[in-house]
């Protein structure tokens, strides 16, 4: 008991020193108190509900604290988490998501805990120090690039950079996603505006592109035949390839874009030492390999990219800022509909 | 037993004619009613003035719901698919009805089975199941239209207007068919005759004498549909999208997205449930004119028209309108669930039933929305049952003042569609102090008053068909309202209850529109799962999912038609 009070005193003052991230060095003592509170929960949006489920259990065989996975799309998470702050209770522990906005505006009303997980130097370079004041950490990434059918179109023929898509060859065989329902899409075309401007789509237009919601339904398009060339996300579609389906991506000459997505550690926690453990743990090895497994960019870049994937140190990239993503991504949604028409 | 239990008795009797505690019962039914019926709609109504900052009067949700062309565009656009749908549903519709209900056309048992095969199809699988039909370039019938005729490319394209109009006149056709059958087996066949006397043909009196007399129930089916179509949601997401136009669902869909806008939603919903109000009045008031239509004709006797040849022609149509809706839409989800690929086609190399076993078994959340979509549906489907009995006894027994206005409460949701509806329980349940968002039961309960009609409209007619008699012999013996009601009324009425219990059931499992904006990460009910793999691009995963809810839904129908006689959805669902 009384242990177990001073272990209390301890996590409260580890809290309190919100600033000081709880060292590695005390890695041991980080996960003798994460397991003393068993569990968390972690909302994420990431991944695959599959590869959510892995992670999680993965931890859990590692470190013996259970994961309660709530993995859904971005904007149900937002909502739950925003209907968990307005009842004033926290349920999730760690929360991830794959829009910036989301964190962007989380971190402004003071709903994170600031924490640097002790393993961000073993991380590749291009995730390292997303918010520089270390309320959010880059979690998971992604590239946005150019797919094709490889039963339709022949390795040579496929485009080569982003403006390829506007070549009137392309009519009525270009695949997209909308940007109101993704944030991948989102993230493409604030890119695209920001490289080419908004013209560049004003000419996609007359390409006719085929408009889902999700950027997988480019995957969709694609393996059916009913479209030829995509703006499609580089991990489904080589997952779907795995499987057998006539899938292929181009690392575009002018950059893939890069998504970052995020995580962080909700204010109010009630499992602090749990959530540190396991933000340190998606910076692991063993995270890591989950995540190659299912053709997510792996943080570590010790661990090998899935077949088809190139190191991220290794890509041409883009990347619109975090200011640029929250104030752009609602500008180009409407700038999207008036052009496109829904 | 009687004898030694009747001191006991009457003593309770005199005891509760000072207080009934019935009312107890009666007033938790009449609670449960403001809760379910009242509260959300008055929550809709009042989050539509609100600021959502402060919480003070405002217009502004009204003007940021209407103030931009492409959100009045996309009112315009849900009107006129509606008038759209509910027509081409008429021409569907229409002829079989007659034909089943007035002719000698072979096969009327089976056309009435394929109606009802369609009516139990969600429309969000027949959506899928033409993408796969008539994708542009990919979909099979322009496959083989390309194959037959070596031209560049197929003249179908799902991805329009046209498109979206008859996906959503086959899959809501049946209820014109409903309507209109029940109309025409009250004609008489001595109107006919007259006609015939008088040296009308076969096709001069089914014009000029049959089809008007079913008239207001025709045009009652086509408001029906048109509500129907006005209130979908997945089929425009599925298919208005890429067509690259929005109606009121899909547009009060983004309202929910970040920022999340419920008080916009909510004024933008406005005038969907003031068209939807006016609609059911008219329908009302038609449906009534025909009965006394129905009064007229049903001294005679009727007797089925010999068509002669034109009755292979007739049937023809039958087969045609079941290819469309049914043959052809589950061939190509066969197709589908059970290929490795389905772009490969047909071929043993192809054939697999890994899709089955991945949604069973592997899947994280596949199963387990089944699961909740079954849970859900016979929690509020039970619910349902006991206030709609509740209620229906208390309207036709006369047992409070003011009765009517609850059964009229009872039916009110009709009028509201599934996505207002799910706005309404959003605003009234979902903040504290239920904060019911992401539990179970603000589904339960969204389900509860969603079907709550159905179910009020059944039990209505069951204990109307009661006499008083046998109840007024138990308050005679000394028994309790209670009793009476647990002990006679229920006991007679089990099999119309499980027939109403079925008909809210049924539906419930694969509720979509209002489930889409209510589910929580540990909620999701099946509708929302194919919902979901619909842009995760697996649709053999999805066919497959979607083949075992139709499946899982075919004991459940073989039950009532035992109980209930054949096709007792859809005749009773016509009431």
């Amino acid at each position: 008991m009384k242990r177990l009070a001073a272990l209390a005193i301890a996590a409260a003052l580890a809290a309190m020193l919100a600033g000081g991230p709880l060292s590695a060095r005390a890695d041991g003592a980080l996960e003798e108190a994460a397991k003393k509170e068993g569990e968390l929960t972690w909302y994420t949006t990431h991944y695959t509900s599959e590869a959510a489920e892995e992670l999680g259990a993965m931890f859990t065989k590692l470190y013996g604290i259970k994961v309660n996975v709530v993995r859904t799309t971005a904007q149900v998470a937002y909502q739950r988490a925003t209907q968990d702050f307005k009842a004033a209770q926290t349920i999730a522990d760690v929360f991830s998501t794959t829009d910036m906005g989301h964190v962007m505006r989380f971190k402004a009303e003071g709903r994170l805990e600031k924490y640097v997980p002790e393993n961000t130097d073993k991380i590749a370079e291009a995730f390292r120090n997303l918010d520089p004041d270390g309320f959010f950490q880059t979690t998971s990434a992604g590239f946005v690039v150019l797919t094709y059918n490889t039963s339709k179109v022949k390795a040579e023929d496929a485009p080569k950079k982003w403006a390829d898509l506007l070549d009137p060859k392309w009519k009525g065989k270009v695949s997209t996603g909308h940007p109101a329902f993704s944030g991948y899409v989102g993230n493409w075309v604030l890119s695209m505006k920001l490289m080419y401007g908004w013209d560049y789509f004003e000419k996609l237009e007359k390409n006719k592109p085929q408009i889902g919601r999700s950027i997988n339904d480019t995957v969709t398009a694609l393996n059916a035949g009913e479209r030829q060339v995509a703006a499609g996300a580089d991990g489904s579609t080589l997952y779907s390839a795995s499987r057998g389906n006539p899938l292929a991506i181009v690392y575009p000459s002018d950059g893939a874009i890069l998504i970052i997505a995020p995580s962080a550690i909700l204010k109010g926690t009630k499992h602090p030492n749990a959530a540190r453990l396991f933000m340190e743990y998606l910076y692991s090895i063993e995270a890591s390999q989950i995540d190659v497994k299912h053709f997510t960019v792996p943080m570590r870049p010790e661990v090998p990219v899935a077949a088809g994937e190139r190191p991220v140190a290794e890509v041409k990239s883009f990347h619109p800022t975090n200011e640029q993503i929250d104030k752009g991504i609602p500008e180009v949604i409407e700038q999207w509909r008036d052009t496109f028409g829904n | 037993m009687t004898v030694s239990a009747l001191p006991s008795t009457t003593v309770r009797a005199a005891r509760t004619r000072r207080f009934d505690p019935s009312w107890l019962l009666w007033t938790a039914i009449i609670a449960v009613l403001l809760f379910l019926v009242v509260s959300p709609f008055l929550q809709l109504l009042v989050t539509s003035f609100k600021s959502d900052k402060t919480g003070a009067f405002t217009l502004a949700n009204y003007a940021a719901a209407y103030g931009r062309d492409r959100y009045v565009q996309a009112l315009i656009n849900s009107l006129e698919l509606g008038a759209c749908s509910a027509l081409l549903a008429g021409v569907f519709a229409v002829p079989l009805a007659w034909a089943v209900s007035r002719t000698d056309m072979p096969g009327r048992g089976l056309t009435r089975m394929l109606v009802l095969a369609t009516f139990i199809t969600p429309p969000y699988t027949g959506a899928v199941a033409w993408i796969l039909l008539a994708g542009p370039n990919a979909g099979w019938l322009n496959r083989i239209f390309v194959m037959l005729t070596g031209a560049e490319s197929g003249p179908f394209n799902i991805y329009s207007f046209p498109g979206l109009v008859v996906v959503i006149a086959l899959y809501s056709y049946p209820y014109i068919f409903i309507f209109t059958t029940a109309a025409l087996e009250l004609v008489s066949s001595e109107m006919e005759d007259a006609a015939n006397i008088l040296g009308a043909g076969t096709w001069r009196t089914m014009r000029r004498v049959t089809l008007p007399l079913a008239l207001p129930a025709i045009l009652g089916g086509l408001i029906i549909c048109f509500l129907e179509a006005i209130a979908l949601f997945a089929s425009p997401a599925m298919i208005a999208i890429p067509a690259r136009f929005n109606v009121v669902t899909t547009q009060l869909f983004q309202f929910f997205g970040n920022p999340v806008r419920v008080e916009v939603a909510a004024a933008y919903a406005m005038p969907l449930l003031v068209v939807t109000v006016l609609l059911v009045v008219v329908q009302r008031l038609m449906t009534r004119r025909q009965g006394f239509v129905s009064l007229t004709g049903k001294g005679g006797d009727r007797r089925p028209i010999a068509l002669g040849p034109w009755r292979w022609a007739v049937f023809g149509y039958a087969m045609l309108v079941a290819t469309l809706s049914i043959f052809l839409p589950y061939l190509f989800l066969l197709q589908a669930a059970f290929a490795k690929a389905w772009g490969r086609g047909f071929g043993l190399d192809n054939l697999s039933l890994k899709n089955f076993h991945f949604v069973l078994f592997e899947h994280a959340t596949a199963a387990t929305s089944v699961w909740h979509s079954f849970l859900y549906g016979s929690a509020s489907a039970t619910v349902a049952t006991v206030i709609a009995i509740g209620v229906a006894y208390i309207v036709h027994r006369r047992l409070i003042p003011f009765a009517d206005a609850f059964g009229f409460l009872c039916v009110a949701p009709f009028v509201i569609p599934g996505v207002v509806l799910a706005i309404g329980f959003y605003a009234a349940y979902a903040p504290p102090p239920l904060a019911l968002y992401g539990t179970a039961w603000i589904l339960i309960l969204a389900f509860t008053t969603r079907f709550l009609p159905i179910g009020y409209v059944n039990a209505s007619a069951a204990i109307r068909s009661l006499n008083p008699e046998m109840e007024e012999a138990v308050r005679v013996l000394g028994g309790s309202r209670l009793l009476a009601v647990r002990k006679v009324v229920a006991p007679l009425l089990k099999r119309s209850l499980l027939g109403a219990w079925l008909l809210m059931f049924i539906p419930a499992t694969r509720e979509l529109s209002s489930a889409i904006f209510l589910y929580g990460p540990n909620t999701k009910v099946v509708a929302v799962m194919i919902f979901d793999m619909s842009d995760e691009g697996n649709f053999e995963y999805l066919a497959a999912l979607a083949l075992i809810l139709q499946a899982l839904t075919l004991p459940l129908l073989w039950i009532g038609q035992r109980a209930l006689g054949r096709d007792f959805m859809l005749r009773r669902s016509a009431t």
